[in-house]
């Protein structure tokens, strides 16, 4: 990390330029959204390949499953809940059904957008998606990973939802080494597993590591795809802990900590603690006061994870003989 | 080599008879809708679109989009037909792992371009298809058949919408106007008339014809597209379960689940409608 901060769409929008130079069936989709997606340079560069639909994101899903039937890897990017909720059906049976080669990607994800209100936030996506057979679910987690994601989800075939945020990220990661499915294993510890996905990332690890010089023996796995889930990866390290804490901007149902839950219940049953936004409409405001007021900024995940911690001593204390 | 309207009368009679022969093996199923719109899902097989039942998959055919899923039946007569299936798979209608199902599977059967089923998608999946042929410069066109149900629902018009503004002459469709959905007269139920209209306030270019009557569906495919420069809108006035007298015209003829004796008598109709249009055709 060299402590520089990019800028989340942009960085987007230049992956998909650069990774476009070297494949011309890319094509990328606007419902009056390419601009404020970082994908204005792709307009400039390459106009023919540039398809504006105004703001209807039911009928683009649509054009993009067509598009990708004629050969062509559709790019569709706009604010998260319109690209999964308000064109459900289509991304259920234009994209997952038919098992279309499109990458659709939700921008301002979770409660990022923070002032504007419920209708632009996103704290269902990863159970949407992960509801459609077939459809891939990323989350990249810095600028290295957005970069990479984007060079791997146009080399897969098949359809993809990505989400990123809104606010600067930091590059923990490098460009080239994201793998589908495939969790990085970010700090070793024996008392406890905490799992983090998105951007989310970034406060986890500063949670981590204050907790981990506090002397708590932290596993930190950082997962940048949320479907498929690195199954290995998360059941090597309940083994030895015993104990799980997911941590996500997502509701509490359905996202990461829902997937993790189902996962270990059939194989390995452990505590699963899902640090989460509360099922409920988030208030508005400036985003940095949302994150505090739910404990998901930095300083309140370091609480929340130690509290968590000691109650799961004290409970399986009480449970010996 | 193209058939006279004649021979695709035949050609459709004998469709018919194949829908029949899936209600035989399901005993239940979309039967109306199929046989409004199967005059014209045979005239755009036989006639008009640039496909080969020997390679299906070959990049620059013409796609047909049943945007009306549950008219399914009408597109697998035809494609048995045409040759891109033994006839012996109709039988499989409404049996386990089918290939083909209710509402068309693209993975199943080859020859279905999409997984419609759910009402409104069609549209908009065949403006990315000629977007992409466009693209291309492939030349392929693409071909929609919709009900006039369908057309309530939202999606649709923002398909019409794209079509217009990115100029996609290359899209022809054909709204199977039988004026009935399964609760009644579309009139009734939600009215969207005048269908010509809106398409053309939409900014296509609109013909309106008997969709029952081959030698009007003849004569507007040769005039495709209406206008360069515009995708076309063909209003096709037809009758729901047209061929089976008893039938049409009628809501309840929307899924059908005949007792032996109806279904018997519509085999007999469909059969002496073969027979004496075979009569005409050898003239």
């Amino acid at each position: 990390m060299n402590g520089d901060l990019y800028d989340p769409r942009k960085t987007f929008g230049a992956a998909v330029t650069l990774e476009a130079e070297l494949d011309e069936r890319i094509v990328v989709l606007s419902t009056d959204s390419g601009g404020s997606s970082g994908l204005g340079a792709f307009q400039q560069k390459y106009p023919a390949r540039y398809l504006e639909f105004g703001i209807q994101e039911q009928g683009a899903t649509g054009v993009a499953s067509g598009l990708a039937t004629m050969g062509k890897i559709p790019v569709f990017c706009a604010i998260a809940p319109f690209v999964t909720c308000r064109n459900f059906e289509q991304f259920r049976n234009d994209l997952g059904y038919m098992n279309q080669n499109v990458k659709i990607v939700g921008r301002n994800g979770g409660f990022t957008y923070a002032d504007l209100g419920s209708t632009h936030h996103s704290l269902e996506d990863y159970a949407l998606m992960r509801m459609i057979p077939g459809v891939t679910v990323l989350a990249p987690q810095d600028a290295g990973e957005i970069r990479g994601a984007v060079h791997a989800m146009l080399q897969i075939r098949g359809p993809v939802y990505m989400r990123i945020g809104n606010g600067p990220v930091p590059q923990f990661f490098p460009d080239d080494d994201f793998v589908i499915g495939k969790g990085r294993h970010v700090r070793e510890g024996s008392d406890v597993t905490v799992i983090s996905t998105g951007y989310t990332t970034v406060a986890v690890i500063e949670a981590v590591d204050a907790l981990i010089a506090g002397g708590l023996g932290v596993d930190l796995l950082c997962l940048g795809t949320v479907t498929p889930l690195d199954d290995e990866l998360i059941l090597e390290s309940a083994r030895r802990t015993t104990h799980i804490i997911t941590v996500e901007e997502h509701y509490p149902r359905g996202g990461l900590g829902g997937a993790v839950a189902e996962l270990v219940s059939g194989t390995f049953p452990v505590i699963v603690d899902r640090v989460a936004v509360p099922h409920e409409y988030v208030p508005t405001g400036p985003y940095a006061e949302i994150l505090k007021s739910y404990g998901l900024d930095a300083a309140g995940l370091e609480v929340r994870i130690r509290e968590l911690v000691t109650q799961h001593r004290q409970v399986a204390a009480a449970r010996l003989p | 080599m193209s058939m006279t309207a004649t021979e695709l009368a035949l050609a459709a009679a004998r469709a018919r008879r194949l829908v029949l022969r899936m209600m035989e093996a399901g005993r239940s199923g979309h039967l109306g809708g199929a046989l409004s719109a199967i005059d014209i899902v045979t005239a755009l097989y036989f006639n008009e679109l640039d496909i080969d039942p020997a390679n299906p998959s070959a990049p620059g055919r013409d796609r047909f989009v049943l945007s009306a899923g549950h008219k399914a039946m009408a597109q697998y007569a035809v494609l048995a037909l045409a040759g891109f299936m033994p006839p012996e798979v109709l039988d499989t209608y409404g049996s386990f792992k089918s290939p083909i199902p209710g509402h068309p599977d693209m993975h199943k059967l080859p020859g279905i371009e999409a997984n419609t089923g759910a009402l409104g998608h069609g549209l908009a999946i065949a403006c990315g298809m000629a977007l992409g042929a466009r693209l291309d410069r492939s030349g392929s066109r693409v071909f929609v058949v919709m009900g006039d149900g369908e057309l309530t629902e939202g999606a649709n018009w923002e398909g019409a919408a794209i079509a217009h503004h990115h100029r996609l002459d290359n899209i022809v469709v054909f709204v199977d106007a039988n004026g009935l959905q399964i609760s009644g007269r579309t009139r009734d139920v939600m009215d969207m008339a005048p269908i010509g209209r809106k398409f053309r306030a939409f900014g296509w270019e609109v013909d309106e014809i008997d969709g029952n009557d081959m030698s009007q569906i003849v004569e507007v495919l040769a005039r495709l597209p209406l206008s360069a420069g515009k995708p076309s809108a063909i209003v096709a006035h037809t009758v729901k379960a047209k061929g089976i007298s008893s039938l049409e015209g009628t809501a309840g003829s929307h899924y059908w689940k005949p007792t032996q004796d109806e279904l018997t008598a519509a085999i007999q109709e469909t059969e002496a409608r073969v027979a004496t249009l075979q009569v005409e055709a050898a003239r």
